[in-house]
C-alpha cells in the first residue's frame, strides 16, 4: 500500500506482477477519513463487515478486487 | 468483543497516543485496573478480532492501526510529534485520528525518489501521486503486515 509517482513507477515496480487496485491520493485521503475516522473515539465498536464494505462502496470502490469477502 | 475487551482497547491507543509509543503490559493494566498477564490474554482476543495486531509470539504490539509500533517507511509528523504509519492509507489516518494537519514522509518504492505529502483537513496538498494496493480486499488479513 505505497504511493507512487505516476502509473509508469506503479508498472515498472510490478515488474511483471499482476497489478492491483490504483486510485488517486486525493481519494485515498478520503478513504482515511471514513475508515479512520472513529478509532479514538470514545464509543467505539468494532466495525462490521457490512460497514467496512459500505466505506469502500461509497468511495466508488467497487469490483471484485475492493471486495471483502 | 465484549465491553471489557473494547475498553482494553480503548485504553491501549489512548496510551499509544498520549505517550507516542505502545504501551506496557503493566502500563495498560494500571489504565484498566488488570494484571498484565490480564492484558495480555485481552490482547491477545484483540489481535484474534483484529483489534489490534501482536508480534507474535512475543505479546507485543505491532499495530495499533494506523499507527505502527516499530519504524517503517511511512512517517508522519502531526501534533508536534513523528509517528510511523503501517501503510500510505494509515499515514493518513494518522493525521484523520489525531485531528491535526501534519506531513507524511515516503519514498516511491520504483525509484526511490522521496515523497512529502502535506496534509490540511485530511487533504493531500500534492493530488497528482498514485496509490497502489497490491493485494486484493478479501487477502489484507490473510498476512497483514505484507499488506
Amino acid at each position: 500500500m505505497n504511493l507512487f509517482r505516476s502509473e509508469e513507477h506503479i508498472e515498472r515496480w510490478l515488474d511483471g506482477r499482476e497489478p492491483g487496485g490504483t486510485i488517486p491520493v486525493a481519494k485515498l485521503a478520503e478513504l482515511a477519513e471514513e475508515w479512520w475516522g472513529d478509532r479514538l473515539a470514545p464509543d467505539w465498536r468494532p466495525h462490521t463487515f457490512a460497514q467496512n464494505q459500505a466505506i469502500l462502496d461509497g468511495l466508488g470502490l467497487t469490483g471484485d478486487f475492493w471486495r471483502l469477502g | 468483543m465484549d465491553q471489557a475487551d473494547i475498553e482494553l482497547r480503548n485504553a491501549t491507543y489512548a496510551l499509544f497516543v498520549e505517550l507516542g509509543r505502545v504501551p506496557t503490559l503493566e502500563e495498560t493494566g494500571v489504565a484498566v485496573g488488570a494484571t498484565a498477564s490480564e492484558v495480555e490474554a485481552g490482547w491477545q482476543r484483540l489481535h484474534e478480532a483484529h483489534a489490534l495486531v501482536l508480534d507474535l509470539p512475543r505479546a507485543a504490539i505491532r499495530m495499533a492501526n494506523p499507527f505502527s509500533a516499530v519504524p517503517t517507511p511511512f512517517r508522519v509528523h502531526a501534533g508536534g510529534r513523528d509517528w510511523y504509519a503501517n501503510c500510505a492509507w494509515d499515514a493518513f489516518g494518522i493525521c484523520v485520528v489525531l485531528e491535526f494537519d501534519g506531513h507524511i514522509e515516503t519514498s516511491c518504492p520504483d525509484c526511490g525518489e522521496e515523497i512529502r505529502v502535506g496534509v490540511r483537513d485530511n487533504r493531500p496538498d500534492d493530488e497528482s501521486l498514485l496509490f497502489h494496493c497490491l493485494v486484493p480486499a478479501v487477502h489484507w488479513w490473510d498476512d497483514i503486515v505484507f499488506t
